[in-house]
């Protein structure tokens, strides 16, 4: 599986197989399932959470290769036998372990197979934490002022950007103090690194769950309100995108 | 993957562009399944010899490749998708038989042996205990587990051909120790002989992945052909154990993580689900191949009897057993077709048949998909008198 490529992405969020999936003769996806159904593979990175169906499919990704329709190379949520094969024997790179839902029809993307490495050059990746803070049964949601950069209106936890050279825990306690004015807090869980694609953005959210003693805080410029609400109802809010996600993933016991 | 340093230098292609692929193939699929290191194995078997199964895309690869490569250790190869000399009479047309003929010739330039056989262990590639394996075909990988006690992971075709010019396969799988105990305990309460390949058929449903540990039920050494061969047609299974009253043979059992009893009213509604049709353009024997012992007994059976001509009938072995028992196959030829190199899942079954009769568990999967048949199965007996009087 070596080799680089560099073209623009088809994308499917179903398992695709290259007999029955893919047209032999013009490389255009058949599959009803897929949402890119009817949009041509020959040239493009075509991304795709993993192969499917019969060994005869590694000989299907020959034959493409052959009448050169075949895609320029292969992106995998996880790589089996079948598909791994036909792209060897195809000569078609291929790089697997890549989430495939953080990548969009159209996206320009450079895949190295020989490194295993993907880039998306029209897609910036922005690390910021979001802290749940919780009092009681209740949860901390700050809607966003007109002066700040992203998601203005939308309700939101303590966020903020990690700065430079930051740690992330550190980032957190920062934009408590900074956004709310809360310098106490007792952190009770965090997550892993979150991702969510929105346009031209993948935010990479740092999760985290912090417990205060009392309710009052003081608001920055970057919001306008406040409310303590139940969990449950953070659903009616118009949120960021993954916030309802994230909540739910920090507050499981 | 760790590769020696001899490994690194095909891989680098010193030895030439085939051999580089084949194993850029093996490490790949040995990065994928967690496999530290390539061991050698004493011989390989390859799938994907039929024109049906492979197509323009199988041919275009298979020639292309075999002008870069050989394989360097023993290595058989599948059924093809007609007799190669009796392919006529069949009734397979002359397109198909000329992309068949690129098929076998790109293989023999390749070095594959001509046996077209899905029981290469009956014609001359018989595996010792321990020996380890790069084989493809379903039946014949559940076979040399299990039966044989060799090691293989159901290869694929390309994967097959792969170990076979580099002579060697990534270790993972069916190659470890860890990875051959049982994982469920199937028990049967009695197995009647003719339904043996639905207990099979039944067996690979529940097994699903997991090495099955199968009590209730004991076999001759073709009954254990056909059984794990239906079972790996139902799962992806590619070895079982049999429980066994000798202490020598005793299993670790340790990591059976359920138990399930199969009583024979089970085995008798499979029996009638699979029942199909009462009357068939076809009766097919011999998924998998037949062997000697089954063809005489067939013979014995038919000797003093008529045909009774209402049906077309095959009779599907290998050319090495073909070789072995003329007299027999002289009593069958009164009641039909003896064909081999090829047999009812992988020819062209659908042009000529609609409605197929069998006795194998196996077929009952691949007939209604592959050959687009109404299938009926039936314990090879019944098969027999139909076809006589």
């Amino acid at each position: 599986m070596a080799g680089k490529a560099s073209a623009e992405a088809v994308v499917c969020s179903c398992p695709m197989s290259f007999l029955g999936g893919v047209d032999p003769v013009t490389g255009k996806i058949l599959d009803p399932e897929c949402e890119s159904k009817g949009l041509s593979v020959a040239g493009k990175v075509f991304c795709f959470p993993f192969g499917k169906g019969s060994t005869v499919g590694s000989y299907s990704m020959y034959q493409l290769k052959l009448i050169g329709k075949a895609p320029a190379a292969v992106v995998n949520g996880s790589a089996e036998p079948i598909m791994a094969t036909g792209a060897i024997i195809s000569d078609v790179p291929m790089v697997d372990g890549v989430d495939v839902e953080m990548l969009r029809t159209g996206d320009d993307i450079t895949v190295d197979a020989d490194k295993g490495s993907l880039e998306v050059a029209n897609v910036l990746e922005k690390h910021v934490v979001t802290s749940v803070v919780r009092h009681g049964d209740k949860i901390l949601l700050l809607q966003r002022s007109r002066r700040v950069g992203s998601y203005r209106g939308q309700w939101a936890g303590v966020s903020g950007f990690i700065e430079s050279g930051e740690d992330d825990e550190a980032a957190a306690r920062r934009e408590l103090e900074e956004e709310v004015g809360m310098k106490k807090a007792v952190l009770r869980k965090r997550l892993e690194t979150q991702r969510f694609r929105d346009s031209d953005v993948v935010w990479c959210v740092h999760p985290f769950l912090f417990d205060v003693g009392r309710r009052d805080l003081e608001l920055d410029w970057e919001h306008e309100r406040s409310e303590w609400v139940s969990p449950a109802d953070v659903a009616r809010y118009p949120t960021v995108p993954g916030l309802q996600k994230v909540v739910c993933m920090l507050l499981e016991r | 993957m760790h590769l020696t340093a001899q490994e690194e230098r095909v891989l680098a292609g010193e030895e030439g562009p085939g051999r580089a692929k084949a194993m850029q193939l093996l490490v790949a699929l040995g990065d994928i399944y967690g496999a530290e290191r390539l061991i050698p194995i004493a011989s390989a078997q390859v799938s994907g010899a039929s024109f049906k199964t492979i197509g323009d895309a199988g041919i275009k690869f298979l020639e292309d490749f075999s002008e870069h490569a050989k394989v360097t250790v023993r290595t058989s190869l599948n059924p093809l998708g007609l007799d190669l000399r009796r392919w006529r009479a069949m009734g397979v047309d002359d397109d198909f038989h000329a992309k068949q003929g690129r098929i076998v010739s790109a293989y023999r330039a390749l070095g594959v042996e001509p046996s077209y056989t899905c029981t290469p262990y009956l014609a001359g590639n018989r595996p010792r205990r321990g020996q380890h394996l790069a084989w493809a075909e379903s039946s014949a990988t559940v076979f040399a587990n299990s039966y044989l006690g060799a090691r293989t992971n159901r290869e694929g075709g390309p994967s097959a051909l792969a170990a076979a010019i580099i002579g060697k396969t990534a270790e993972y799988g069916l190659h470890m120790d860890g990875n051959r105990r049982p994982k469920v305990k199937i028990e049967f309460e009695e197995v009647p002989e003719g339904l043996v390949p639905l207990a099979g058929y039944l067996v690979g449903k529940i097994a699903g992945k997991r090495v099955p540990y199968i009590g209730g039920i004991s076999m001759t050494p073709d009954q254990h052909k056909s059984f794990g061969a239906a079972m790996a047609a139902t799962g992806a299974v590619s070895m079982y154990l049999l429980s066994s009253p000798d202490t020598r043979k005793r299993t670790d059992v340790s990591e059976v993580e359920e138990c399930v009893h199969v009583p024979l009213s089970e085995l008798n509604e499979c029996a009638e689900e699979l029942k199909g049709d009462d009357a068939w353009d076809l009766v097919a024997i011999g998924c998998p191949h037949c062997s000697e012992a089954e063809i005489r007994a067939m013979a014995r059976f038919l000797k003093d009897k008529k045909p009774r001509d209402e049906c077309d009938v095959w009779f599907c072995t290998s050319r090495a057993v073909y070789g072995r028992c003329p007299k027999e196959l002289t009593v069958l030829r009164r009641f039909g077709k003896v064909l081999c190199d090829t047999c009812m899942v992988v020819s062209p079954i659908e042009k000529m048949y609609r409605r197929t009769a069998s006795d194998s568990g196996k077929a009952m999967v691949y007939l209604p998909s592959l050959g687009r048949q109404s299938a009926s199965f039936r314990p090879t007996r019944a098969l027999l008198e139909a076809i006589s009087r």
